[in-house]
């Protein structure tokens, strides 16, 4: 039910990840878990049944030693502007690209738990709750009041730090801003990152660092062939990291670690 | 078919009717009284002028809702009038510095992203717009809930209003005023 | 008139029909749509103002500066405190969910208190004349370290062991262009994180390691030498330094000799050159001073450091020793602070220094994963963000600091403070020693406070007591006037957590990953959600070390030393190298691999 109505002034969130300056520290997905009230793993959780909206590759060029050389590549849900793949296929229209903000958005609480999108998404950024949400007692008192915690069988990814979105407005709208200006906000995982190496901003906005970044000779986006047009920005100045970007599985040290 | 074939199924009908339209939708809901009979009326007359007095916001743009008892004991903490609901609220909530369990009417969904600043201080909505007449009130209606799904019953139907607090209530004012882009504007 | 089966059909079906022009139906649907949505057992957020506190990371030496935002009291995220000049707003995966120990489920909250007490008092009234009473600080250089030394200096035959202290010589990286690390995790939480990344565009790093961490992957050389070879090769480059020959260097690390002639070359023509490593054991921080003091580090990258003030009364102070120079079977009373994450010392080499007959071990902590599983009395203390500490120095910082984690919730009923309970029990009258600490560093009137809210420096001599006192409470770092780097008395830098390696040439020689513990159960998202990191009942292998043993991935396995044996989860990982064992550190694994490091993987 979506409008075709655009706002004057519309945003287009997007971020630029340097490769270079990421060293797997992990920082960002903790923030992020905390920020999107994910809950810690279940026992039965693996790699492939963990909940990760923000999770960080390890890859590598695959020569030997002394030739080795790894990098840390972040994904998160790319928020593809064009054709994007699971709003395609959402059944229940759960998801959804908001022409206000290019944000790719989900309901988990529309969600049917039918996984059609995680199966559509070439980057791996949908999750699927497959146990109920558990906290160790006590510490549901430290979940953040601006996102609902989901429910076992749906399906889940990142949104830009949505709460933090919705906070920004609110401040403002109480700061009397006009409606339909973009609004400033930094995601969790940006405000983590101790090396700097994620930027968020707002495309449209030529002086935002992302919208200069997304311009450099070394900027990539992943699985560009696909065309999906997605905000998520990486550079890097080795080559063997721009091609891997290319590839449908990011290449993974030690095949045997990523079990399958 | 004769008419005396009729009587069953009319009768059958009426009573689901009946039932329907007048059993159903009490016994759907639970219904307790406040904790305090407060009167909107008097303390617009006699305290604040404007709702936001009590109702405030904060300095960051959110709405802190129904006042804690520290903005009431402010004044009350001694008697002021001689009503008996004064008294009994000042025994048995400030004086023991207990805070009064406020239901509350519009209490939404926790996937419900509403931001009070929004409406109020950008788009110059009132309050009684969505709350109804609440404030020249005399006296606090008993609180509904529904049994089922626990949410206010005045979800449905906002007391001394024609319209709800259901998202097709949101969803119709927002698509006249053509301000909807994305289900995650007002979802969280 | 007669009811017939036909009238009751028509009756049902009338209200059937009727049924569906009331609301009733719909609403059902609805409502069971919206029962659905809240599902039972889904937690729902408490709600409430929003409000900023400061505080220090408490998780480990660097003491990051931290933003609390919290929801009715509540704090519900950390975050850096950007422009902070040591921590730069930078804070570790595990800072940031630092505000979850409270809860976490290996959490202690109850313990016999007063029976623990009643033993130590009767212990120390039969001490015999060999006989001692110890306290085993594992996070020395706060001031509840001074608050033991005073008390061990009070009680008969008392003595005060500290473990991982790194002196009062301090790592400049700032000053540093070549940086050679002997496996140490410079990358990967050494130190003060956000320190070491403002500094790392300014040094060339080499690392020596066995396997592929994050810091050799992020070095600017990686050096892929043996698994417990890095003090062969730091003898290596002594030799080479000294013009002699490297040959035995290059057989022990499988680093060609003309590599190991070039490192040393290059350490020496493109200083200020540094070499960090050597925690783990005494010969290793030995050859790492050696050879700092060869590259003439010694007063450039690696500099004096003044303590920050102490109270004069506190003084009388017993001395700190180290646990390998206490007589074996000599301790009657042994009092473990464990309450702040810090140092742990395997079990096999503290249980020899206890008396055969009865000794009375008391471990204060948090969680019952440390000492408590060895320990007669485990007494539950508060934990990061309980508790009001100060944090001590880290390695790489070169002014003296003091900085508090401060309350940020309430520690649960019941708990002991163990600064409190341990000089009670030796009998010594303490006051709030934090106070009386900064007021002796605001009486020196050295330095600058900066405050985090508004995040401005300050004179130490401009802020009147009371106000220094309430400032370090609201989020402060007091730090030292920076003084002419000066030559270290003596060297004894702890290089922070360090993987131990040593070796055999039969076994798998083992190589510990840094430190998991303590860490917040969302902590998962990085070892078991993903494959960012070992998790802590992991073990990873090469393929045909993995083979060899028959063990498969993902499958259950015994690692076994020459201490004890261990369950762990095979990871069998191509990018460990052959002939080593990839643990993650937490107390039972350090337990077990403690003494000699020799380990094998074998199957369940």
């Amino acid at each position: 039910m979506i409008s075709e109505i655009k706002p004057i002034h519309a945003a287009k969130y997007g971020m630029t990840i340097d490769v270079d300056r990421c060293n797997g520290c992990g920082a960002c997905m903790v923030a992020c878990a905390v920020e999107n009230n994910v809950p810690p793993a279940h026992e039965g959780a693996t790699d492939r049944k963990g909940l990760t909206w923000l999770r960080v590759y390890k890859v590598d060029n695959g020569e030997e030693y002394p030739n080795h050389r790894t990098a840390f590549v972040p994904v998160m849900c790319q928020h593809c502007n064009h054709d994007t793949p699971c709003v395609h296929v959402c059944p229940q229209q759960a998801v959804d690209l908001d022409p206000a903000t290019g944000v790719v958005g989900e309901m988990p609480q529309r969600c049917l738990g039918c996984r059609y999108c995680v199966a559509a998404c070439p980057y791996h950024a949908r999750y699927f709750n497959w146990w109920d949400p558990a906290w160790p007692k006590g510490m549901e008192k430290t979940l953040n009041p601006d996102v609902t915690p989901r429910m076992r069988g749906v399906v889940e990814k990142c949104n830009f730090c949505h709460g933090r979105w919705h906070a920004a407005k609110q401040l403002a709208a109480a700061a009397g801003k006009l409606a339909g200006e973009p609004v400033e906000y930094t995601p969790a995982c940006v405000e983590a990152c101790p090396t700097g190496a994620i930027r968020f901003g707002d495309l449209n906005n030529a002086a935002s660092e992302p919208a200069r970044a997304a311009k450099e000779a070394e900027s990539f986006r992943l699985l560009e062939k696909l065309g999906t047009e997605t905000k998520v920005y990486y550079r890097s100045k080795r080559e063997w990291v721009r091609e891997i970007a290319q590839a449908p599985r990011p290449r993974q040290s030690g095949k045997e670690i990523a079990r399958g | 078919m004769t008419i005396r074939g009729k009587i069953p199924f009319l009768a059958g009908t009426l009573m689901a009717l009946g039932l329907g339209w007048v059993g159903f939708p009490y016994a759907i809901n639970t219904r307790r009284p406040q904790p305090v009979d407060f009167s909107h009326k008097v303390h617009a007359e006699k305290g604040g002028t404007k709702c936001e007095d009590c109702h405030a916001f904060r300095e960051d743009g959110t709405f802190a809702g129904i006042p804690t008892l520290d903005k009431c004991s402010g004044c009350h903490a001694a008697a002021m009038g001689t009503t008996v609901a004064e008294k009994n609220f000042i025994d048995q909530y400030v004086t023991p510095n207990r805070e009064p369990q406020w239901a509350d009417y519009a209490r939404q969904p926790e996937n419900v992203f509403f931001s009070h600043s929004v409406h109020v201080k950008r788009a110059g909505m009132t309050c009684e717009s969505c709350h109804g007449p609440t404030g020249a009130s005399d006296s606090l209606r008993p609180y509904r809930e529904d049994r089922i799904s626990g949410y206010p019953a005045e979800i449905w139907k906002v007391s001394g209003t024609n319209h709800g607090m259901k998202m097709a209530d949101c969803v119709d004012c927002h698509r006249s005023k053509r301000m909807e882009q994305s289900c995650l504007d007002c979802h969280k | 008139m007669k009811t017939t089966r036909r009238d009751i059909l028509l009756f049902a079906g009338g209200s059937a029909v009727g049924v569906l022009m009331t609301p009733a139906p719909w609403r059902l649907i609805t409502d069971s749509a919206l029962w659905s949505e809240n599902w039972p057992g889904i937690p729902r957020p408490a709600r409430g103002a929003i409000t900023a506190k400061y505080t220090n990371c408490a998780l480990c030496a660097a003491g990051c500066a931290v933003r609390a935002r919290c929801v009715a009291e509540q704090p519900v995220s950390l975050v850096g405190v950007a422009g902070h000049p040591l921590s730069h707003g930078a804070m570790c995966a595990y800072g940031l969910a630092g505000h979850h120990l409270p809860y976490h489920p290996a959490r202690v909250t109850r313990g016999p208190v007063e029976e623990a007490a009643t033993a130590v008092a009767g212990a120390m009234a039969r001490l015999g004349a060999n006989e001692r009473v110890a306290v085993l600080d594992l996070r020395p250089g706060r001031t509840a370290s001074w608050t033991y030394r005073r008390a061990m200096a009070a009680v008969k035959n008392g003595v005060y062991v500290e473990v991982g202290d790194v002196g009062n010589s301090a790592i400049d990286l700032t000053k540093a262009r070549t940086v050679l690390s002997l496996s140490v995790p410079l990358l990967e939480g050494w130190g003060t994180p956000g320190n070491v990344i403002a500094a790392r565009a300014g040094f060339h790093l080499i690392q020596a390691e066995a396997v592929e961490s994050r810091t050799a992957a992020m070095a600017d050389q990686w050096l892929r030498i043996k698994a417990g070879s890095e003090e062969a090769l730091g003898q290596g480059i002594l030799l080479a330094l000294g013009g002699q020959s490297t040959a035995a260097a290059a057989e022990a690390t499988g680093i060609p000799e003309q590599q190991i002639l070039a490192l040393a070359s290059e350490l020496k023509q493109n200083g200020p050159a540094l070499v960090v490593g050597g925690a783990g054991s005494q010969s290793a921080a030995q050859l790492a001073a050696q050879l700092n003091d060869a590259l003439g580090a010694l007063g450039r990258t690696i500099v004096a450091r003044r303590d920050a003030p102490v109270p004069d009364g506190w003084k009388k102070a017993a001395p700190a020793v180290d646990l390998a120079s206490v007589e074996d079977g000599s301790i009657r009373v042994l009092l473990i602070d464990e309450s702040a994450p810090g140092a742990y010392l395997p079990w096999s080499d503290v249980e020899p220094k206890l008396v055969r007959d009865n000794p009375v071990v008391v471990a204060l902590g948090w969680t019952r994963e440390g000492y408590g599983r060895h320990a007669q009395y485990l007494l539950p203390t508060g934990v990061y963000p309980e508790v009001a500490e100060d944090i001590p120095r880290a390695v790489d910082s070169v002014e003296a600091v003091f900085r508090m984690a401060v309350p940020l919730v309430q520690a649960p009923q019941g708990v002991v403070k163990p600064e409190e309970w341990i000089a009670k029990a030796a009998g010594l009258e303490v006051g709030d020693t934090l106070r009386e600490r900064a007021d002796a560093i605001h009486k020196a009137g050295r330095g600058t406070l900066f405050t985090y809210a508004d995040g401005k420096s300050v004179a130490t001599k401009d802020v009147k007591t009371d106000d220094f006192w309430k400032a370090l409470q609201a989020g402060a770092c007091w730090m030292d006037e920076v003084e002419p780097a000066k030559r270290p008395a003596a060297v004894k830098v702890a290089a922070g957590a360090t993987r131990q390696a040593a070796g055999s040439a039969n076994d798998l020689p083992l190589v510990a990953m840094l430190t998991e513990a303590p860490s917040s159960p969302l902590l998962s998202k990085i070892y078991q959600e993903s494959n960012l990191k070992l998790g802590p009942k992991q073990v990873a292998i090469h393929p045909d070390e993995a083979r060899a043993a028959g063990v498969e991935d993902g499958a259950r396995a015994v690692l076994e030393t020459l201490a004890g044996r261990i369950d762990v989860e095979v990871r069998v990982d191509a990018s460990v190298s052959r002939g080593a064992v990839l643990v993650a550190r937490r107390a039972a694994v350090l337990d077990v691999c403690g003494a000699g490091v020799r380990a094998k993987v074998v199957r369940a």
